[in-house]
């Protein structure tokens, strides 16, 4: 019995250290001991990168860890790091640029070593990021109740300001992911602008809103129980109350002669601290390419920043149904340049208008 | 008119004060069988309406303290695949989340209890001298050191997660030790917020302690570490208990201090969740959750049994005010 143990630890080691010499010439070995640290968030988004570019990264040697939180507190840990980021890679909110751009944290990207440029547009790429994901907010509501109440289906956000939807409506607080593209939004189909937010402060007190989410997926809940019969969210929470099986559809709301429906955007940045800027670079290019942005688009519901990707879509009749697909449609939707506008006035200013009152 | 009123007893037991005079020289009206009893009638309904009135109280209690644990672990067993919500009651009963719970969230679970027991137990012995210090020294700037004591209370833990994390670049810079991202980083965090309950707790039983119970003891000979160990500490150890129970809590359901000390492979539980829920929602987290609150619910019931609530909950044990 103890000759046979011994036999079997003996063979069981050699079967291993045949093993461990071979793996590392079965892969490429292109990244061979790196791990890259990606900051973005958990849940979904993270167990789609994990599905398809983590294998993809294991087999060139690497490994890829995640530093899981908002694009908000890691930046956060970036600042109180003095821009020493425990990551080399990280998600970045198209809300967040001005900021960004007023410090020196991030990396030049060599986009000569980003092939998968060619399948995304112009404007979603220089050398300080790449748009990663977009997502088209929107007015979702819900088809039956708006048929119950005999109310026509919205077009605009004041549509939603009717009796009959009085307490009844979700819309993104501010402080939200969706919260400030949507009030921008807001602000411009009610007159006002990103100087001038005050008239969308009025047409959301006017909406006499239920609740200010915070996290969009709320919204599928207060679908399912009924609270809410429309919900200023993404495109993607829609798909997911549709396919939890409530009666709902999305609107891409028409803002003033200038745009139909809204944009927001995440971009990858790649940190100037970082020890693995080629491994980075192969990661921002795999994260725009076709299996990465189709398994994103399928699983969260963020519109692809891969254009090959968005024709695909089409095949899905939930994402066919709910997202604006068509180049010509997604062409006159509105994206938030943040540049010129003073969020934290816009943050006192809701507190007052919309907290306190 | 003043009136007299008197107590009368019947057969029932004690009855309601009933008036049955004046003090003006008018001789008292002789109280009826009729009114006695209605008298009695009406103080049981009014016994009864407190009685009731008490356990409506007791249940609205519970039920605001203990609903939103009930909801989630009622919507924990709701099915419906990947596109489920929140469903309260479940709609189609499953336990199928309770095999979707991602390893990582038990990983991370095994850190926060390992953290918020080192946390609880160096807090107490950093928290029981420093007390002890507090209440009984004679030091210059006694007052000034207790407020230090207390300042992680006063100290928004996300600011004290940056100071931890700025405090360890600048150490690891002249050093070359990083504490950030690692173990250590974190336990250094949860010990700073987790030391004020003790030394709090602590503090209230040693200013009610009866000093004759160690001077007694030192009359009859004992030493001080003696009498520290076999007459002080025994009375102390509820605060002690207590404070330790509540630095445990605060250690392991902290988000806004460890967001900032987390890494890779040391990601705290509630900070997972937190990670998980900011970009959507996964009902595996109601089932971890579940399973949590089933633990604590088994560990509280253990340490009744051993210990007993009451004992870790009575502040100031039997010492007694002077």
């Amino acid at each position: 019995m103890k000759d046979l143990s011994i036999k079997t630890l003996g063979a069981v080691t050699m079967v291993a250290a045949s093993m461990a010499l071979v793996a590392p010439a079965m892969a490429d070995g292109k990244f061979d001991g790196v791990t890259l640290r990606i900051a973005t968030w958990g849940g979904s988004n993270k167990a789609a990168i994990e599905s398809t570019l983590v294998p993809k990264f294991e087999a060139l040697g690497g490994e890829i860890e995640f530093v899981t939180g908002s694009p908000q507190a890691n930046f956060a840990k970036l600042i109180a790091a003095r821009g020493r980021a425990p990551f080399d890679v990280m998600e970045i909110l198209d809300a967040q640029l001005p900021d960004f751009a007023k410090t020196d944290y991030l990396a030049k990207i060599d986009l000569s070593k980003v092939p998968n440029t060619k399948d995304v547009p112009d404007w979603s790429y220089n050398e300080m990021g790449m748009a990663s994901w977009i997502t088209q907010e929107t007015i979702c509501y819900d088809t039956e109740k708006f048929a119950d109440l005999g109310i026509s289906a919205p077009t605009t956000y004041k549509d939603l300001a009717v009796p009959a939807l009085e307490g009844r409506l979700s819309i993104p607080d501010i402080t939200s992911g969706g919260g400030l593209a949507n009030f921008a939004a807001i602000s411009y189909a009610a007159g006002g602008d990103l100087k001038n937010v005050q008239p969308g402060l009025d047409l959301i007190k006017e909406l006499n809103v239920l609740k200010f989410w915070s996290r969009g997926g709320e919204t599928v809940t207060q679908f399912g129980t009924g609270d809410i019969y429309a919900a200023i969210v993404h495109a993607g929470w829609c798909v997911r109350a549709k396919k939890a099986g409530h009666p709902v559809q999305t609107v891409h709301p028409v803002i003033g002669d200038m745009a139909v429906g809204v944009q927001k955007y995440g971009r990858l940045g790649i940190m100037k601290s970082s020890k693995n800027y080629e491994a980075a670079l192969w990661y921002v290019n795999e994260f725009i390419g076709f299996d990465n942005q189709f398994a994103l688009a399928t699983n969260t519901g963020v519109f692809p920043t891969n254009i090959k990707v968005a024709a695909k879509l089409a095949d899905d009749p939930v994402l066919k149904q709910m997202l604006a697909l068509d180049p010509a449609e997604t062409g006159k939707q509105l994206r938030i340049d943040y540049t010129d506008a003073d969020i934290s006035a816009w943050v006192d200013q809701w507190t007052r208008a919309i907290v306190t009152n | 008119m003043s009136t007299i009123d008197t107590e009368t007893r019947t057969s029932g037991g004690i009855a309601p004060v009933v008036e049955t005079g004046t003090a003006t020289g008018i001789a008292p009206v002789p109280e009826t069988r009729a009114q006695r009893t209605r008298g009695a009638v009406r103080w049981q309904t009014r016994q009864a309406i407190n009685f009731w009135l008490k356990w409506i109280m007791v249940i609205l209690a519970y039920v605001f303290l203990h609903a939103p644990l009930i909801v989630v672990i009622g919507a924990s067993f709701n099915g419906g695949g990947e596109y489920a919500a929140i469903e309260f009651p479940p709609v189609s009963p499953s336990i199928e989340w309770y095999f979707e719970i991602p390893v990582g969230q038990f990983e991370s679970l095994g850190l926060s209890f390992a953290l918020a027991a080192l946390a609880s137990l160096s807090a107490v012995v950093i928290g029981v001298p420093a007390a002890l210090g507090l209440v009984r020294s004679n030091l210059p700037g006694k007052a000034l050191i207790g407020i230090v004591f207390r300042s992680p209370l006063q100290i928004p833990a996300v600011v004290s997660g940056i100071a931890f994390l700025q405090m360890f670049y600048l150490i690891g810079d002249t050093t070359g030790f990083y504490a950030q991202g690692g173990f250590i980083g974190l336990a250094i965090g949860h010990i700073f917020i987790a030391i004020p309950y003790v030394v709090g707790t602590v503090v209230a039983v040693l200013q009610r302690f009866d000093h004759r119970l160690e001077e007694a003891a030192l009359s009859l000979g004992a030493s001080p570490w003696r009498t520290f160990r076999r007459v002080t500490l025994p009375v102390i150890m509820p605060g002690v208990y207590a404070g330790a129970l509540y630095a445990f809590m605060v250690s392991f359901g902290d988000v806004p201090l460890s967001i900032f000390l987390t890494a890779p492979g040391y990601v705290t539980y509630p900070v997972e969740l937190f990670s998980a829920l900011e970009n959507d929602f996964d009902p595996s987290i109601l089932a971890s959750g579940t399973l949590v609150i089933l633990f604590c619910l088994v560990v509280m019931i253990v340490v009744q049994r051993v210990v007993g609530l009451d004992a870790l909950l009575k502040i100031g044990g039997t010492g007694k005010g002077r």
